[in-house]
Order: C-alpha cells, then sequence, then structure tokens
C-alpha cells in the first residue's frame, strides 16, 4: 500500500482537522455510490478510507509515523455498497425510483414500449419471501403435524409438518411471504425446520435408535417387555441370554419414507437392581468361583 | 434473509430513534408486514450509505434526502440503460463473423 499521506494529499505534519477535509474532498467525489458505475473509484476509495483510517486514529497514525506499524493494516474490509445492492434489486423493490425517465416511455416508439414493460413488470412483481424458523418435536417430526407458527407482527401461520421431515429442510407456503409492493402475487413464506431432541430416541437416517434397559433376570432367561416406538409401545421378544448391547430390530417401526418405513433398532441394556440384594450377592458368590469367563480379555495390553 | 430490528440496529450501528427518524423521512424502506419490520441485507447497505454522507462528507438532514433521491434515481435509470443495451443487444446483427445472434442462424 501507498504512503497514506500521498493518498490523501497531505503533508505529514498535516493537522487531523486537514486530514478529515482532505478525505471529505476525495470522499464526495470517490465514494463507490456516489459513482456507481466506476470500478476504478471503488478502488480508490477503498485506498483512500484505508488511509483515512488509519491517520484519523491519534494511535495509529503515532504508531506509523514512528514506523511501528505499516500502512497495510489500516485497510478496513468493507462490506458490499450499497449501489451492489441496488444493481441485484428485483423490479419493484421499495427503493426504486423510475421520475428520472418516466417521460420516455409516453411517447410511442420501441424504446418508450420498453420503458413501458419496464413499469408493468415493476409492477407485477411478486412480494418478497419472508423467513421463518420453526422447532418442533421429535414424534411429531416422526409421524407429522400441524403446528401453528406466531409470526412477529402477532398473525399466526399453520404449517403443515410432512412425516419423515429431517432437521434444516425448508417448508415453502406459496403466497404466504409479504404482498407485492404492486399488483403482483404475495411472496412465499420459507420455514427452516429444527428438531428437538427426544429423550430416549435417536435417528440415523430412516432408523430410529433405542436404549432399552432390561433387567438381568429378562436378559438371562427371555421375556417379552414392552418397547417404545414413536406411534406407541409394542410387544418386544428378548431372547434368551441376551446381554447389554443385543440389538433387536422391529421392522418398519422406524420414520416413514417413500414405499415404507425404517425399522426401529432396539439396544438393550442390562440393568442390576438399584438396592443391593443379599440373595443376588450370595448366589453369585457361589456361582462366580465356577465360571472362568474374562470380559476384559481381549484388553490385555 | 430478512433481518430483525435489533439486528439491524446492530449491524447498522444505530440508536432506535435515529431509524425511527430515518423510517420516517423515508430514507429507509423495511418491507414485513403489520407492526414489526423487516430489514434486508440492502438497508443495512443503504444505513451504512447515509452514515458515510452524514458522518463522513459533511451532508446535512436534508441533503441527505436529496442525495438518496438523486441516487434512487441514477439506479433507475441504469437498470432502465442495462434493459435497453439488452434489447438492443438482442436485437443487432454484429457484423463480425462467428456470432451466434438470431439473424446469423437465420441467413444459414
Amino acid at each position: 500500500m501507498r504512503d497514506p499521506y500521498e493518498i490523501l494529499g497531505v503533508a505529514s505534519t498535516a493537522s487531523p482537522e486537514d486530514i478529515r477535509k482532505a478525505y471529505r474532498r476525495l470522499a464526495k467525489k470517490l465514494h463507490p455510490d456516489l459513482n456507481p458505475g466506476s470500478k476504478e473509484s471503488e478502488e480508490r476509495f477503498k485506498e483512500v478510507s484505508g488511509a483515512y483510517g488509519l491517520l484519523s486514529d491519534p494511535d495509529k497514525r503515532r504508531q506509523f509515523d514512528a514506523g511501528e506499524i505499516d500502512a497495510s493494516g489500516a485497510e478496513r474490509p468493507r462490506q458490499r455498497f450499497y449501489k451492489d445492492f441496488a444493481a441485484e434489486a428485483p423490479a419493484g423493490h421499495p427503493y426504486e425510483n423510475r421520475s428520472g425517465f418516466a417521460d420516455f416511455a409516453e411517447t410511442d416508439d420501441v424504446f418508450a414500449e420498453l420503458f413501458r414493460r419496464q413499469a408493468r413488470e415493476a409492477r407485477r412483481a411478486r412480494g418478497p419471501d419472508l423467513h421463518y424458523r420453526l422447532s418442533i418435536e421429535f414424534l411429531d417430526a416422526v409421524n407429522g403435524a400441524t403446528k401453528r407458527l406466531t409470526l412477529p407482527d402477532g398473525g399466526s401461520l399453520d404449517v403443515t409438518i410432512p412425516s419423515g421431515i429431517e432437521a434444516g429442510q425448508i417448508l415453502r407456503l406459496r403466497g404466504k411471504g409479504a404482498p407485492s409492493l404492486g399488483e403482483g402475487e404475495a411472496g412465499d413464506a420459507l420455514v427452516e425446520i429444527s428438531i428437538n431432541p427426544h429423550r430416549f430416541f435417536t435417528r440415523h437416517g430412516d432408523d430410529i435408535h433405542v436404549d432399552l434397559p432390561v433387567t438381568l433376570a429378562e436378559a438371562v432367561l427371555g421375556s417379552s417387555v414392552r418397547a417404545p416406538t414413536p406411534t406407541g409401545p409394542v410387544n418386544l421378544t428378548v431372547p434368551k441370554g441376551s446381554n447389554t448391547g443385543t440389538v433387536l430390530r422391529l421392522k418398519g417401526k422406524g420414520v416413514p419414507r417413500p414405499g415404507g418405513h425404517g425399522d426401529e433398532l432396539v439396544k438393550l441394556k442390562v440393568m442390576l437392581p438399584p438396592q443391593p440384594n443379599a440373595e443376588l450377592e450370595s448366589f453369585l458368590a457361589s456361582w462366580a468361583s465356577g465360571t472362568s469367563y474374562d470380559p476384559r480379555r481381549d484388553m490385555q495390553p | 434473509m430478512i433481518i430483525s430490528k435489533q439486528d439491524f440496529l446492530d449491524r447498522a450501528q444505530l440508536d432506535r430513534e435515529t431509524l425511527e427518524v430515518w423510517i420516517e423521512e423515508e430514507w429507509l424502506v423495511p418491507g414485513g408486514a403489520g407492526t414489526e419490520p423487516a430489514f434486508s441485507e440492502a438497508d443495512v447497505a443503504r444505513a451504512q450509505l447515509i452514515r458515510d454522507l452524514m458522518q463522513d462528507l459533511g451532508v446535512n438532514d436534508e441533503g441527505v434526502g436529496v442525495i438518496l433521491n438523486l441516487l434512487d434515481q441514477v439506479h433507475g435509470l441504469r437498470k432502465a440503460l442495462a434493459d435497453l443495451l439488452a434489447s438492443v443487444r438482442e436485437q443487432s446483427v454484429p457484423p463480425r463473423a462467428g456470432s451466434s445472434s438470431g439473424q446469423d442462424r437465420n441467413r444459414e
């Protein structure tokens, strides 16, 4: 970067007031929004405002004069200028102003037709889309639901949640956005869905995982237990000799998908009684002495 | 993307009273139905422009309104000119070979 004093065209002894005046003079000429078609103005303005940013701050200016910092640190990254948005704005946006050439449209040559077409387009432009966020319960995401979204202006919007929706999906409600500024259709409401976690269900693709606690007796002897699914509890047969980590599949009890359902995968978790049990202890004391099973055998270094 | 009033105030570094005045003056025209205004990225950039005009360029309140009005006309004209150029380019026949305009194809 060039010398900031040189960029602003001031002496290195210039007073803060002189620097401000020099900047103002240049900015009036070079501000990109006042020169919307000039790439060169934009580049020079960035340089000038960088130099001013450095020299208008007494601390930075002192450091620069003392050679402690160089001019490159002064370039402040500026977000886009208004002109960039104005250039992309759709027909019918609120700042549109046609009074600079509206009279051209009153004649009847080909150009007038062009301007008239532009005016018509502006009038018919759709209203803008409005974005909302809606967080729903896990089971509503799996089973589908209708949720009422309260809008910032106090109104409300009924949102139909299709079953099996995933977090981050965006629902488009046609015509529920902002009204057109002219005679066009209203924009759409775009609702981004987030899903609250469930107490015990988790979702992996179309399958639902759940950890199901079982007693020692249910696992060792086998049993029939009630297992929760998103559509209500069902009977689940725990085979004899099941263990912590045994996974049982409930076919079709997962998340709906086109042409069927995913599965629910039930992972068993053997739970000992919370209170010490004298009977169990004495049984295990006599039983354990007769076995040589070592579950940590694979973990020996 | 819609920006809420509070986010807008933070990003544009404005206080509530100033924003009320700017909206009153129609320097900013936020979207949004009902009582809660909805701002866009364009509004943030426009607020930055207004701040530049007032703080850096020393433009007074009356001047800002005049400048914005003329700027909006400039953008209207730029858009009209761009459309005009586009339609002229569509209809004109570039004299050089290798172009793909409609009339060139008709000649083949």
